[in-house]
């Protein structure tokens, strides 16, 4: 490292004469040169995270993995399948359309979920909040980009039933590696 | 002589700055040189808690802790203040008829980073002259909160009038800067950039979110609280590292103060009658502000340099294939479960360009530059509603006649889509104009922050987890974080349990934290109603990994640590490490990293006995389409 120096020794030369104009606008005209250099050092700093532009669409979509109950509550249900990989908009949403006559799918639960750009295979998952105990529900799944723009692919009408109060449908369950409630 | 006398009174905060550059050994009593800390009786309106660990929201040693921070915090300016006197000062270039304009040649990058320091690190920048922004971001805890007890309990850090605090975990300063201008991709529909949690330093006016952030705290009331913005330009004025501001920024500093500004300045803020209550002109207005917008780019260009985000991980020194650095089998499993069966890195992305597999090699980077480990953009994982946070019973007037939260219990945290709505315990959003639309879509989104750093500790708690032990079976040390936005989650263990399974079945309970049915462990086999159901993230939320894939890649989070050097692996080069000088945590009787910090849990109160606040839920458009318990 260099020298030390008196921290209030100026750091910039004034001129002692003033050939024009008045001393205080020639060190305003100074300071402002200075911050301007240094404004411009911190600004210019190249940003080396970049937002990614989106991945161009696929073409083709299929879903590879049926969509079935993932698990449900006497009031909630999650449903799940799998796609290839849609591309296009990083955010997407899976999309179920459900009611309980398999003739009026006419109410809509929408998933959010960030593809993984370097997986083959996408799994969407949706939960449908506000339903009834022991009703039979039909479904079908659809997705489409954060944009709005549909995958363009969509399932057959499924169905399944809630529990009774204080039961639950527990068709994936955690790793039995680990902690089950008793 | 005025000169002369500022000299001495310099070489002598430099005397006794430079001995105070040794960390002092852990001490309960505060050192002399402190003013008092508490020049009025603090703030407590927090209520017993029957039954609770601690009995009530603040943690029992929460003022030794205080005052050891602030021993370290003087430390570490001691340090830039010593780097400042050995700088070679930066000349300005003539460039006269070059086509550029002057700039501050040689050493200019190291005038602005020590200048940063200084400022970072300068106690007099709150009105009792008791916090610094470091005072909640220490460098050994990758720069987010210092103290664990306070980690473990309220999360929240007190302000310069203790205990006011807030109601959220602090963030990470590193790679901080990496974060571009808020902004609103039409393609995507969605937001990326800005700063904070709920993304309220948008960067708009600075072309830096982390800038605009660095200028919140000072004037936060629950932080370093002045009431005015014009305070960090009276304080630097008489700071003794003033030349080198003046030397980078150029700035006038010649304001014509009104007499009471030191008696406005002393006061914490929140009970002012206008935003601005110290009466300048409008020419020293304007300088002050050009001060405050300095003060926020200083402190941003430190967190730029290595001096904070250094990118020396052991991941990063893995990348670029530095002889004899290889992960271990745990390491590169979790790399791969990162990447592919725990989706980590759909969120936090990490730069690779494909899948690996056991036996590829991945040899795609980032286009731009080094990952940093977030998609700079912002999700609701689904956290329950942390009833230890101070900010819920700091609902009537404390001593200065300022009410943090009027809200009291019926405070929720709608994170982003508050900050949409100009809503409480945020900012007026810049661009309601057309930004307003999102804020049903934003509910409950906060910030995806970065990977890296996320297990940094000091050198003596070599972890954040409970209940390890090294080779010979003896208990390993460790430091008490804090993760996600309000600090519900204790170790990263329960990070990654978390997004494994927040969604199983058997898992979710239809209760508020502090309320999981009996045969059953919170945050275990017991996860609690998220307190925001709407714009739910399911990337994540039922994995399917077992419980040696959780730990795997917990042990892959660990590598991207800074400060790794592979010449001695076991000491850390990340700069300002050493200065903790606190008590590790131990591991209790029966304890480990799933049920760390549980002993804390306290029960939530009704949420249908104290709905959402009408300024939060009640704005439009109103959040949906599920309410807001």
């Amino acid at each position: 490292m260099g020298a030390a120096h008196d921290p209030h020794t100026p750091l910039v030369a004034f001129p002692r004469e003033t050939p024009i104009g008045v001393c205080s606008m020639n060190r305003l005209l100074v300071k402002l040169a200075i911050t301007a250099a240094a404004g411009g050092l911190l600004v210019l700093n190249p940003v080396v995270a970049q937002i990614p532009p989106p991945q161009k669409r696929a073409e083709h979509v299929e879903i590879t993995k049926s969509p079935e109950l993932e698990s449900a509550h006497d009031d909630t249900a999650i449903v799940r399948w799998t796609t290839t990989n849609p591309r296009g908009d990083d955010e997407h949403f899976g999309i179920v359309h459900y009611g309980t006559d398999p003739e009026d799918l006419s109410q809509t639960a929408k998933g959010h979920i960030r593809l993984n750009r370097n997986h083959p295979e996408t799994i969407f998952r949706v939960r449908m909040q506000d339903l009834k105990p022991q009703t039979t529900y039909y479904y079908k799944v659809t997705s489409m980009g954060s944009g709005g723009k549909s995958d363009g692919v969509e399932s057959t009408v499924n169905q399944f039933t809630t529990p009774a109060p204080g039961e639950r449908i527990v068709n994936y369950r955690a790793d039995s590696s680990l902690p089950q409630p008793k | 002589m005025r000169r002369h006398t500022s000299t001495v009174i310099a070489a002598g905060l430099a005397a006794v700055l430079g001995i105070l550059s040794v960390p002092h050994p852990a001490s309960a009593q505060a050192p002399n040189l402190f003013q008092p800390d508490i020049p009025v009786p603090p703030y407590n309106p927090y209520p017993p808690l029957p039954g609770s660990v601690p009995p009530t929201v603040l943690p029992p040693d929460l003022q030794p802790e205080i005052y050891r921070v602030r021993r370290e915090v003087q430390t570490i300016f001691g340090r830039y203040f010593a780097e400042w006197q050995a700088l070679t000062p930066p000349v300005l270039s003539n460039t006269q008829g070059e086509g550029n304009p002057p700039v501050l040649q040689g050493t200019g990058y190291q005038a602005v980073r020590i200048l940063g320091g200084l400022l970072n690190y300068d106690e007099n920048m709150s009105p009792f002259r008791n916090v610094a922004c470091s005072s909640c971001h220490m460098p050994y805890a990758g720069f987010s909160g210092p103290i664990p007890s306070v980690n473990l309990t309220m999360v929240a850090y007190p302000g310069t009038f203790r205990y006011r605090a807030n109601k959220r975990t602090v963030q990470r300063y590193t790679y901080a800067p990496y974060f571009p201008v808020l902004v609103y991709n039409q393609i995507q529909g969605l937001f990326f950039g800005g700063e904070f949690w709920d993304a309220r330093a948008t960067g708009f006016k600075l072309q830096s979110p982390d800038a605009e952030q660095a200028q919140h705290p000072p004037v936060d009331p629950g932080e370093m609280g002045f009431p005015d913005t014009a305070c960090i330009a009276l304080r630097i004025s008489q700071a003794v590292y003033r030349p080198l501001f003046e030397l980078v920024w150029g700035v006038d500093f010649d304001i014509n103060w009104p007499s009471n500004v030191e008696q406005i300045c002393s006061t914490p803020g929140g009970n002012f009658p206008t935003a601005t209550p110290i009466a300048l002109s409008a020419v020293d207005r304007t300088k002050a502000n050009n001060i405050y917008d300095h003060w926020g780019q200083s402190i941003s260009f430190l967190e730029h340099t290595p001096d904070v985000s250094p990118f020396t991980s052991k991941y990063d020194a893995f990348l670029v294939g530095t002889p004899g650095v290889t992960l271990t089998a745990d390491e590169m499993a979790g790399l791969q479960l990162f990447n592919g069966k725990g989706n980590c890195n759909s969120c936090h992305v990490d730069g690779r360009s494909t899948t690996l597999m056991p036996g590829q090699t991945d040899t795609g980077n980032t286009p731009g530059g080094q990952a940093v480990f977030t998609c700079l953009g912002y999700a609701n994982e689904g956290l329950p509603l942390n009833p230890r946070l101070p900010l819920f019973y700091e609902s009537r007037p404390d001593g200065f006649g300022f009410t943090p939260n009027p809200d009291g219990f019926r405070y929720r945290d709608l994170g982003f889509g508050n900050f949409m709505r100009s809503g409480p315990q945020s900012a007026f959003n810049p661009n309601a104009f057309d930004w307003l639309q999102f804020a049903t879509k934003t509910d409950g989104q906060f910030q995806v922050a970065t990977a890296r750093n996320v297990a940094m500790t000091p050198p003596q708690c070599p972890t954040t987890e409970a209940g390890q032990v090294d080779a010979n079976g003896k208990p390993i040390p460790y430091f008490q974080k804090e993760f996600f936005h309000n600090g519900y989650i204790k170790s990263l263990k329960q990070l990654v349990h978390f997004y494994n399974t927040r969604d199983v079945g058997n898992f979710e309970f239809n209760v508020t934290s502090g309320h999981c049915p009996p045969g059953t462990t919170e945050k275990v086999d017991c996860w609690p109603m998220k307190e925001v159901l709407n714009n739910l993230d399911m990337t994540t939320g039922m994995l399917g990994l077992t419980d040696q894939e959780e730990n795997q890649i917990v042990a892959f989070l660990q590598t991207l640590t800074d400060g790794f050097d592979p010449a001695n692996p076991t000491v850390s080069t990340y700069k300002n490490i050493d200065t903790f000088t606190g008590q590790c945590s131990t591991t209790l009787p029966g304890q480990t990293a799933s049920t760390q910090g549980n002993e804390t849990l306290i029960p939530t109160w009704s949420l249908t006995q104290f709905p959402c606040a009408t300024d939060i839920c009640g704005v439009p458009p109103l959040p949906g389409p599920f309410p807001i318990p």
